[in-house]
């Protein structure tokens, strides 16, 4: 009885986290939509990639399931909050494509990479999934005419990325909501 | 920051880099003729909308369809988004274009636009000679 109630308080938490965590990913998500890259001689079309610092910090505390489902959430809400609905399956492609490669790189690189490395895996992956969903959309592989400075875009994006979550991860563990989910298999990557 | 963090970037770097190169060659080549024989290609949806001699005087190009507006601008040898009504707004942030294969792109409207020269054939092909 003990057993199922202590678990149950690790599912509650876990709810807990994934919740903070999607609401702090839809602010950011709006904050950066307020930044005109584009107008900063940025690729039009380029993101900072701040909630990939929110999907990153899940995938390192929580299961693979939990931060799929922080990245569905943080779509849909920003979809919703933005009314960008036409563009829904495009970002949400992106996110989805960026979450498998950095969900992946942490099992199988976790002790080669840091979470600097999985974080531009991710922000490249991000970029690449888009201009495939562009391209599916248009039938047309043109677009890849930007692959490059996405791609450049993705590894600059990919390092202020990883450093806020290496900083938050840190900051995290002292919290004891976040203490029982230290001995996760995503621990190896830490550093 | 590990071994493999650099090798990543580096990687990456080098990949861009690839792709980055050779149109930096090929641009230099091909911009004596700027303007002259360029074109745009504007499809919406997939399929072909208008195509426009890229001319130096001013032509404003409207695109309306159930998603919404676009109007793009011709004007310098060049074309560019002039506005929309897009939720996104990234098509605006392409700014003029005047290269071939250059493009705009408004995804929420399925607009693409892109450059052409007009004779059809490759760059390539231009300087062989």
């Amino acid at each position: 009885m003990g057993m199922s109630s202590s678990e149950s308080a690790t599912a509650l938490k876990r709810t807990v986290i994934i919740a903070i965590f999607a609401a702090v990913a839809v602010v950011l998500s709006l904050v950066e939509a307020q930044i005109p890259l584009s107008g900063m001689g940025m690729v039009p079309g380029a993101k900072l990639g701040l909630a990939n610092i929110m999907i990153l910090t899940c995938i390192f505390f929580l299961r693979g399931r939990d931060a799929f489902l922080l990245v569905v959430l943080k779509t849909l809400l920003t979809a919703f909050i933005l009314g960008t609905f036409s563009s829904l399956l495009f970002s949400l492609f992106g996110s989805l494509f960026s979450f498998v490669v950095m969900y992946l790189l942490m099992l199988i690189g976790g002790k080669q990479l840091s979470l600097i490395g999985i974080s531009i895996a991710g922000g490249v992956a991000h970029n690449i999934g888009q201009l495939l969903a562009a391209s599916m959309v248009f039938a047309s592989l043109k677009i890849f005419y930007y692959l490059p400075m996405l791609l450049i875009t993705g590894v600059v994006t990919g390092v202020a990325v990883g450093f806020a979550v290496r900083y938050l991860v840190t900051s995290l563990s002292k919290i004891s909501l976040f203490e029982e989910f230290l001995d996760d298999p995503g621990d190896a990557a830490k550093g | 920051m590990k071994r493999a963090d650099v090798w990543l970037i580096s990687i990456v770097l080098v990949a861009a880099l690839a792709f980055l190169v050779p149109r930096w060659f090929s641009s230099d080549e091909s911009k004596g003729g700027i303007g002259d024989n360029l074109v745009a290609n504007v499809t919406v949806d997939g399929k072909l909308f208008k195509t426009v001699k890229l001319t130096k005087e001013e032509q404003t190009i409207d695109i309306r369809t159930d998603r919404g507006y676009n109007i793009l601008k011709v004007h310098d040898y060049g074309i560019e988004m002039y506005d929309a009504d897009c939720p996104d707004k990234v098509c605006l942030g392409f700014g003029r274009i005047t290269r071939t294969k250059q493009t705009i792109v408004c995804l929420p409207h399925r607009v693409l636009v892109e450059i052409a020269s007009v004779s059809g054939e490759d760059e390539v092909d231009g300087y062989v000679q």
